[in-house]
């Protein structure tokens, strides 16, 4: 039974990103909307670039969707409602989605096209900029928890939630899951104005439906890491926990997708210009700062 | 042969398998990325083999180095797609001994060297990260800050190396005779 309701909050979840994602960026609330969308890219010509890499053109959309879905595998909606309570969930987490890396490089570089190529390596620019951005507050959060279990991390933050105890690792979390999932304003992976849809340009059909999925579920993963590592996970004053956990994650969501439209993009450059002299600075000082919290202020 | 055993053969021969196909394929970013899968197969043996911490640090770990590899070949070489058909095997009668002697140590080494008592009872995966994380602050703590100080000064020492001067005395003043400028904005990615 668990597991059915697991599997089913999962896929409503995917879905509620996907009309969220379509509400911000065409200011029209369709519930029926990502359900047209697929039906509409099912009659769509599947084409073959020329001279691709037939491997890579493959792989690269299932590639994201295997690594997204992989990360949600450590994810709690509930207690006991989680796919895998690993000791290393936390870690986990990142490793999975360290892979998103990999297929968006594969995905860019497979077709043979200009767009493509420039937003996968683009990706990696990225990574580059976010990565430590991931993991240092995650750090903190594992501090704080004393433990990389993400059921034990809930659980820590039952006194006080962790955006209220590290409010400077949330922030920075938050920027860099964005640009993890590559939401504006660090969409320049699958810029659309600039790009003509980046790594996407090339792909059609089942394949872009693959990689919308992909992408869907990869927001959902990080909205949902956002909520397990900083907003107390299902932690709730009444009702269902799973309810709980499915609120906050669409609300972050919504936040992520609708906030970061109102910035205008980063260029890669100054990106990563940000990250390493203003992010990684701060998030080592978050990380001396919960240092302290957490020997003189246990909670 | 238990499930564990299976599974672990199956990981060993995956990772042996990506390793041939490293030097198999012609494209540099298929090289770098059936490196990078081999590697991942190992991650998978430490998992098989219920070094739960290990196994997920190295696929993590490996995913970002070997794609940061690819892109250094592809910039690098002037056939990274390899639609030249270019060959991956360089001096081929060096590298066979060198590969034959490697492997021959490292089959001697795991055939006739001590390994001490064979553990009976494997700590669970929160108490090896738990012992991990003494390990690392106590007796080895001293070669773990060496080797992250050294990677450091290495990296700091490249970097500084890469960093084109931002004010280069211009050689040419003429400017239309120069086929190209350089400027330094930091470098898009």
């Amino acid at each position: 039974m668990s597991s059915f309701v697991l599997i089913a909050s999962l896929i409503f979840a995917t879905y509620g990103v996907a009309v969220i994602e379509e509400w911000v960026s065409t200011n029209r609330l369709r519930l029926a909307g990502p359900l047209i969308s697929t039906l509409r890219l099912l009659g769509q010509e599947n084409i073959l670039p020329r001279k691709s890499d037939r491997l890579f053109f493959e792989v690269g959309p299932v590639l994201l969707l295997i690594a997204a879905l992989l990360s949600l595998a450590v994810i709690p909606l509930a207690p006991g409602l989680i796919v895998t309570d690993l000791a290393t969930g936390a870690l986990f987490f990142n490793a999975a989605l360290a892979y998103v890396l990999v297929a968006m490089i594969m995905a860019g570089w497979g077709p043979d096209g200009a767009y493509g190529m420039i937003g996968g390596w683009r990706f990696l620019g990225q990574l580059i900029a976010y990565a430590m951005l991931v993991v240092m507050p995650i750090t903190t959060v594992a501090m704080r928890a004393e433990s990389l279990s993400t059921i034990d991390i809930v659980n820590s933050q039952e006194m006080l939630w962790n955006i209220a105890y590290q409010p400077l690792g949330f922030l920075l979390f938050l920027f860099a899951g964005m640009a993890m999932a590559f939401v504006p304003p660090f969409d320049l992976p699958v810029a659309s104005g600039e790009l003509a849809g980046g790594v996407e340009a090339e792909y059609t059909g089942v394949r872009l439906i693959i990689f919308r999925l992909g992408r869907m579920v990869l927001i959902l993963s990080v909205s949902s890491a956002i909520v397990v590592f900083y907003l107390g996970g299902w932690l709730g004053p009444f009702g269902p926990d799973w309810s709980w956990s499915m609120i906050k994650i669409l609300g972050v969501a919504a936040l992520m997708l609708s906030g970061g439209r109102m910035l205008p993009r980063i260029r890669e450059a100054t990106l990563l210009a940000w990250s390493w002299k203003l992010g990684i600075p701060l998030a080592l000082a978050n990380i001396f700062l919960v240092g302290v919290l957490v020997l003189v202020v246990p909670l | 042969m238990s499930v564990q055993v299976i599974f672990l053969l199956a990981f060993g021969l995956a990772a042996v398998w990506f390793g041939i196909v490293v030097f198999r394929t012609h494209s540099m970013v298929r090289s770098a990325l059936a490196l990078l899968f081999s590697q991942t197969a190992v991650g998978a043996m430490f998992l098989v083999m219920q070094a739960e911490f290990l196994g997920v640090l190295q696929i993590m770990m490996m995913a970002t180095e070997m794609s940061i590899m690819a892109i250094f070949m592809v910039m690098f070489m002037m056939d990274p797609g390899g639609l030249g058909e270019m060959d991956m095997k360089h001096q081929r009668k060096l590298s066979l001994w060198a590969g034959i002697i490697a492997f021959g140590g490292a089959s001697g080494l795991a055939l006739f060297g001590d390994w001490g008592p064979i553990a009976t009872q494997i700590p669970d995966a929160g108490e090896q990260v738990r012992l991990l994380g003494i390990e690392l602050l106590g007796r080895s703590m001293l070669i773990f800050e060496s080797a992250g100080l050294t990677i450091l000064t290495a990296m700091i020492a490249a970097t500084s190396i890469a960093v084109q001067p931002p004010h280069r005395p211009k050689e040419t003043p003429d400017k239309s005779k120069e086929p190209y400028q350089v400027h330094n904005h930091g470098g898009a990615a």
